[in-house]
């Protein structure tokens, strides 16, 4: 046992005993096997993280902890529950009655849409009540004790209570089904993907949040997520989930600086993050098997390194690495070796910085643009009054030729509205968009008729790839087809052999092979990244000089998002183009801006806060917003600063209809003072580094900021 | 460098022509293809007519739905050559169907074949049907598409005469249009105008499909594009909205016959040939559906009405199919077969 | 706010929609070519009439003085529709208001109860099938619902006319009450409408087929949905998830059909009511259009429409009222 958890009373004494524990599929094409043959102990009071990519079975295990698999899945083995004073109960072995009190009152479980796991017609108080009365538990009592949780979770027990689902945020949500599935003090929480669909910022709120609650209500927390930096920061022990069977399992912070599986140790690679040298991060190849195709053997042979005929014969048992460590693998001794997480020499020649002098021209200026939405606009418009969203304010920024920007901010920051703005495709309410000294939404009569560019020539320059590549082709279409249609508009002399040429060549260069298979496709036949592909090659065809990367890899598998980010930096090189790159995730920002030399801007209720090279907005960020954010991040390494209070004073982002006035950030900055809340701080330079600006007054010396009071609890330093 | 230049060196790259000397551009690695007029031909003929065949002829609803309609069609075109029209006293009063194979369906209580008469009904009823579901289908779709699509004020003014042609039941509308202005008996007309109040429900779907629609990455990504916007409706906006437009189609023409059948029972629409609702209102007229010997004149027109109805019941829910990619692309020749592929990503 | 809004948008869009039918009554009557007013006239003079007392009645008939200038015409039609006068018949010459206030709650009545009646089934039926999803049941209800959906509701109640009253004498074939009771609050009066009321509202009953169809479709997505899961495992009673989770969620999206439902069934009365001799407001309208009586046609029609137009804004607000989410930006309800 490590000395980091002995503040801990670790007893190691199980709370769950899984032995043998499937979960099966009968279907037509055979039976399906999607948890195979999983022993796995969960100790009292620790936090077990379960890591897997989508398909390896993760979920199914957690409904099989509380028996609730999905018909007509069925669970076999055997599942054993040692509650604190109570004799031990097999959980598959209940009856129906007493299995519908074991949930909930012994295992609850949180599930990952929590927007979809309330009743829309009913209030959230509602919820508690009818499950504090199906459960024969006193009523008032209990709903006393779901204000408690509520506001342990930092938010207004009435407010909450009374709303309607619809009327809270996501967080806000999320963090109301935690205190549902806590009502009736149960011994053990089981969290699938709790926190995937929220913002970074409230990801790593609820995760600190857990931390507390878990001392607070004497839990066990089982957390599933595909996230491997993400339960880096709360499990206790981490169990790595391929192939619907548990390819490692230790203390996390074995399985992170020591890892002994190859699959783990080629994760830990692919997974971006703050720390690590970009140059170690690689792809894992191949996927994953389906549920009736486990290659025999050891499953993960195929895309194994170290596989060799054993491996192809024998399924391995798992080896004991260190005392409480396990790696199913029959060379999880040589592993270390083979598979280095240590960065390579390196020899790969670093990109160096493209640095733009003042006097160069950029290809596309941002000037004080603002975009202003008003809610509410159908119907008749007699009698409604109008809200209005500032997605977008004051942001100026310049974008040279093979430049890369990287905008990192919240959901519902406008950044993607600010992208949207500078590509032509959301008028802006002020402020202009110049491309190459063109206002981009004018008539052209701002430049000489001899530097003109035609509304068709900027429309080419500026394309976009959007997040979800399912939608952002039309499924009514083949790939032939929606590969044509850019170049049936823009190249008249080509013929439809020339066309088809041009499109086979330009999906073989992105390693769509056979591409004449590809060609007939429709887009409901390709996976997430052939589609995204698809969606990139679609862009390229036109020559851009710049696009719109709308998180272009959100969507995609963790193993898949260096591959993908990869292929985009090299379609940037050839084709010479640059890029506007948006992105939720400051360690995929990281990536993209260090491998391309870009800029990393911080995007915070549609102002830029910060911008600069990724070396200062990561290792030395300046405005307290980007700390938070770098806080947030998940990272790959044991964290000491776990119990750490958080950067942040409020969890929930402000309304964007009524932001704040002054410095926007004021409200949730630990640092802001009195003058922050009058006054807009305007942009300094934030350390020597060419590019880099931050919109704050502590970065200027001499500001009467120092002067004053802090506000509320902001901190003084 | 200038602009232009830049911009004119990067078409270059585009042709084919490396021009930074570095990485090779990936339009040097081109396949050689050559497609003859007649792949082109066999490529036409597999999408537009071997598929949707084929899926049709896979669904048992969709079978009996086209035999059916194909049956009514079948007598408003070649039925009226074929079978002579009736006279009065023709046959005997009142005969029972499949009593004699002169008259199948029994004549009326003037002799009149009612079979005769139901086939030479059907071109007139058809002609109804079609101009009606047409006028109110392009009608709604283009209203709903106009509205969703352009926004402000086009949508304020469109979405409001919308509004109150919902409100307004449109049968009672038609009666009192047809009283005022006497309508003729061109069926072209009357088909129109019982759908002059019917087009406003499809329309107000068809805009909050578009308005949907609009902000789907395949809609912006066309614009991004720089695609016309004719084009981004026909090819991006429409395809996804077919299968809802065919089922209204069939659903409109329904409703016309329905319509123009109960209009002429009710003796609103003047006439001077005979139809499935004038047969209705003589026999009602003659109190056939009081006097069990004559009962059979009452039921052939409604057997007639219900009939087609529910022929185009059935091809309205399965023609959707012909247009969901999924399907299409496990009955097209020139798509892989990937039975498998599917149902693992699903 | 946004809640109010809506709703005051709301009214407004219902009185637009009963000032846009009352403009185009008048534009019917009074501008187009070959117009009732001329029609009416043409029709006294050739039954004898002298042209100058025509005039007058057609003036006192239609409240129109076709000398007046169309602007001020048209304000005082307004003015005095709005205050109930719809004109006088021309065949009994009574106000046509008080003609139609006597035949309109017989209307109401076999429309509230044939909607009710569709939706009930429709509902029931529907989650009957979406429970035995697949099974024999739920075949043999699908085709049955594709059956209904097929059949225009006259030829049903031709069908029940003619098997269920002449054939085996079971029902009445026409009426409203049984002749001779005393009408007002007694058992054999009462019971009499009841009688006379149920082939009716049978007829209407083919709109169940879709309801029920609708009804299945929305089950099976709330059955296959998370927090319907989610509340089986916090251990909820069955009762409280059919009642509160499945049937609520499901039923919701249910009242897009029965708003259509309403415009068709006011529609189709004309003819129900013609096919059952049931002299309700549909029969009167029929009446007045066979013999042309351009006031009880116009008055009619209006009412019919207004009828509708207060329908849908009842079921607008009732619906807002039980869906937490109505309202607002989404205003698709039907």
């Amino acid at each position: 046992m490590t000395t980091t958890q002995s503040h801990r009373v670790q007893t190691h004494e199980p709370i769950l005993e899984l032995n043998d524990v499937s979960v099966t599929f009968s279907m037509d094409r055979g039976d399906s096997r999607v948890v195979d043959e999983v022993t796995l102990d969960i100790e009292r009071n620790e936090v077990l993280g379960i890591v897997g990519e989508s398909g390896s079975g993760k979920s199914m295990l957690a409904s099989a902890l509380l028996d609730a698999v999905v018909e007509p899945g069925t669970v076999s083995g055997e599942i054993t529950f040692n509650p604190q004073d109570e004799p031990s109960v097999s959980v598959l072995a209940l009856s129906k009655g007493d299995r519908q009190r074991f949930r909930w009152e012994q295992i609850a479980m949180v599930f990952q849409g929590a927007m979809s796991s309330f009743n829309p017609v009913r209030t959230i108080r509602t919820h508690f009540v009818e499950t504090l009365s199906a459960h024969d538990e006193d009523i008032e009592t209990g709903m006393e004790r779901a204000a408690g949780i509520l506001e342990d979770l930092y938010l207004d027990p009435e407010r909450v209570l009374d709303s309607y689902p619809h009327e809270l945020s996501g967080g806000m949500k999320q963090r109301a089904l935690i205190a549902l599935s806590l009502v009736l003090e149960p011994e053990v929480l089981v969290m699938d993907e709790p926190t995937a669909a929220l913002d970074l910022l409230m990801q790593r709120s609820i995760i600190g949040l857990l931390e507390e609650i878990k001392t607070q209500y004497d839990l066990t927390i089982v957390f599933i997520t595909h996230d491997l930096p993400l339960v880096a920061d709360i499990a206790d022990r981490v169990a790595v989930l391929y192939a619907f069977e548990i390819a490692e399992l230790g203390p996390t912070e074995e399985i992170l600086s020591e890892p002994a599986h190859p699959y783990t140790r080629l994760l830990l690679k692919s997974t971006p993050n703050l720390q690590a040298p970009i140059e170690s991060m690689q792809p894992v190849d191949g996927a994953a098997p389906d549920p009736v195709n486990v290659p025999d053997g050891c499953s993960f042979h195929p895309r194994c390194p170290l596989a060799d005929e054993t491996c192809r014969a024998s399924d391995p048992d798992p080896a004991a690495v260190s005392a409480r460590h396990t790696a199913d693998c029959h060379h999880y001794e040589a592993a270390p070796g083979a598979i280095p997480i240590e960065p390579p020499e390196m020899d790969e020649i670093q990109r160096t910085p493209s640095h733009h002098d003042a006097a160069d021209e950029p290809l596309l200026s941002l000037d004080e643009l603002e975009v202003h939405f008003e809610t509410e606009q159908k119907g008749l418009g007699l009698f409604s009054d109008p809200e209005t969203v500032n997605a977008v304010d004051g942001v100026s920024l310049d974008i040279y030729e093979n430049d890369v920007v990287v905008l990192v901010g919240e959901s519902g920051c406008g950044k993607t509205t600010l992208g949207k703005a500078a590509i032509g495709l959301q008028e802006p309410t002020g402020g202009a968009v110049q491309y190459r000294g063109q206002d981009i939404y004018g008539d052209g009569s701002d430049v000489d008729a001899t530097d003109r560019f035609t509304a068709d020539e900027i429309r080419r320059a500026l394309q976009i790839v959007h997040q979800d590549p399912g939608s952002s082709l039309n499924p009514h279409h083949r790939i032939s087809a929606i590969l044509e249609a850019p170049l049936k508009q823009w190249y008249d002399d080509l013929d439809g052999n020339d066309r088809q040429s041009r499109i086979l060549g330009l999906l073989e260069h992105v390693g769509m092979t056979p591409a004449d298979d590809y060609i007939d496709r429709y887009p409901h036949q390709l996976s997430g990244g052939e589609q995204q592909r698809v969606a990139l090659i679609r862009a390229m065809l036109l020559n851009p000089e710049l696009i719109l990367a709308d998180e272009p890899i959100s969507a995609l598998d963790v193993s898949l998002r260096v591959e993908m980010m990869d292929l985009l930096i090299q379609l940037q090189e050839t084709f010479n183009t640059s890029y506007l790159f948006v992105s939720h995730d400051l360690s995929n920002a990281r990536y993209i801006a260090e491998k391309t030399g870009g800029r990393i801007g911080v995007v915070y209720l549609g102002e830029l806060v910060e911008i600069g090279p990724p070396e200062q907005i990561i290792h030395d960020p300046q405005h307290p917003y980007t700390r938070a954010l770098r806080w947030a991040t998940p990272q790959l390494t044991y964290r000491d600063d776990r119990a750490q209070t958080p950067p942040i004073r409020t969890i929930d982002i402000p309304d964007p209809t009524d932001p704040p006035s002054g410095c926007r950030y004021h409200t949730r900055c630990p640092q802001a003072r009195a003058v922050c809340a009058e006054s807009v701080p305007e942009t300094k330079p934030g350390s020597d580094a060419v590019g880099h600006d931050v919109a704050c007054y502590r970065v200027q010396d001499d500001h009467d900021y120092w002067e004053d009071d802090p506000i509320d609890d902001a901190d003084l330093d | 460098m200038t602009d232009r230049d830049h911009r004119e060196t990067l078409t270059d790259a585009l042709d084919g022509t490396c021009t930074d000397g570095g990485t090779p551009t990936p339009f040097e690695t081109v396949s050689q293809v050559t497609e003859t007029r007649e792949d082109k031909f066999r490529n036409v003929y597999d999408t537009y007519v071997r598929a949707p065949l084929s899926i049709v002829w896979g669904d048992w609803r969709a079978r009996i739905g086209f035999a059916i309609i194909l049956c009514y069609l079948l007598m408003g075109t070649v039925g009226t050559v074929v079978i002579e029209p009736t006279a009065p006293a023709e046959g005997p009063a009142l005969a029972q169907p499949f009593e004699t194979m002169d008259y199948p369906l029994g004549t009326t209580d003037m002799g009149r074949d009612l079979f005769s008469q139901v086939v030479h009904s059907t071109q007139e009823m058809l002609k109804m049907i079609t101009a009606g579901a047409l006028f109110s289908v392009t009608l709604g779709t283009v209203v709903g598409a106009v509205a969703g699509y352009k926004g402000g004020w086009v949508d304020t003014v469109l979405s409001a005469i919308t509004d109150v042609f919902i409100n307004i039941p449109g049968f009672p509308l038609v009666m009192v249009l047809v009283a005022i202005f006497e309508m003729g008996e061109n069926p072209y007309m009357i088909g129109i105008l019982l759908s002059v109040a019917s087009w406003s429900g499809l329309a107000r779907a068809i805009r909050s499909q578009v308005l949907t629609l609009r902000h789907e990455s395949f809609v912006e990504s066309a614009r991004t594009m720089g695609l016309p916007t004719h084009v981004i409706v026909s090819k991006e906006i429409v395809p996804p909205l077919l299968p809802y437009i065919v089922i209204n189609l069939t659903n409109a023409a329904r409703r016309v016959i329905f319509e123009a059948a109960a209009l002429y029972y009710l003796g609103i629409l003047p006439f001077e040939d005979l139809n499935w609702g004038v047969t209705l209102q003589l026999a009602y007229e003659a109190e056939a559906h009081a006097r069990p010997q004559a009962l059979h004149w009452f039921l052939v027109p409604m057997a007639a009405i219900t009939g087609i109805s529910i022929g185009l019941i059935l091809l309205g829910q399965s023609l959707d199919r012909v247009f969901n990619p999924r399907v299409r692309a496990r009955h097209e020749k020139t798509t892989a077969d990937d039975d498998t592929l599917e149902a693992t990503t699903h | 706010m946004v809640f109010n809004n809506w709703r005051i948008r709301r009214v407004g869009q219902a009185v637009f929609t009963v000032w846009a039918v009352l403009t185009l009554s008048f534009a019917l009557v009074r501008l187009m070519p070959g117009n009732p007013m001329g029609a009416m006239l043409v029709q006294l003079e050739q039954s004898g009439m002298n042209p100058a007392r025509a005039r007058e009645l057609v003036e006192a008939r239609l409240s129109v003085r076709p000398d007046e200038p169309i602007p001020i015409a048209y304000v005082n039609y307004l003015t005095s529709t709005v205050q109930g006068d719809l004109g006088q018949s021309i065949a009994s010459g009574e106000p046509v208001a008080n003609e139609i206030a006597q035949a309109l709650p017989w209307t109401l009545f076999v429309m509230s109860w044939s909607l009710c009646i569709t939706f009930i089934l429709g509902v029931v039926v529907g989650a009957l099938m979406a429970y035995w999803e697949g099974g024999r049941l739920d075949v043999g209800l699908t085709s049955w619902a594709i059956l209904m959906g097929s059949i225009p509701f006259y030829v049903l109640a031709f069908l029940l006319l003619i098997f269920l009253s002449y054939r085996f004498g079971w029902f009445p074939a026409g009426g409203k009450y049984v002749a001779g009771t005393e009408p007002g609050f007694n058992l054999p009066f009462i019971s009499g409408v009841v009688y006379h009321a149920i082939l009716p509202v049978i007829s209407m009953l083919v709109a169940s087929g879709v309801a029920s169809l609708g009804m299945r479709g929305n089950s099976i997505r709330v059955l296959g949905s998370d927090y319907l899961r989610v509340a089986r495992l916090r251990g909820l009673s069955d009762l409280t998830i059919s009642s509160q989770y499945v049937a609520r969620n499901a039923i919701l999206p249910m009242y897009t059909t029965l708003l259509i439902s309403i415009g068709e069934m006011f529609g189709g009365s004309v003819v129900l009511e013609q096919v059952f001799q049931y002299k309700g407001l549909g029969y009167y309208l029929y009446r007045a259009v066979n013999i042309r009586d351009y006031p009880r046609m116009m008055g009619g029609f209006m009412v019919i429409t207004i009828a509708v137009v207060i329908a849908l804004f009842i079921a607008d607000m009732t619906y807002s009222m039980i869906d937490p989410r109505a309202g607002g930006s989404s205003n698709e309800s039907y």
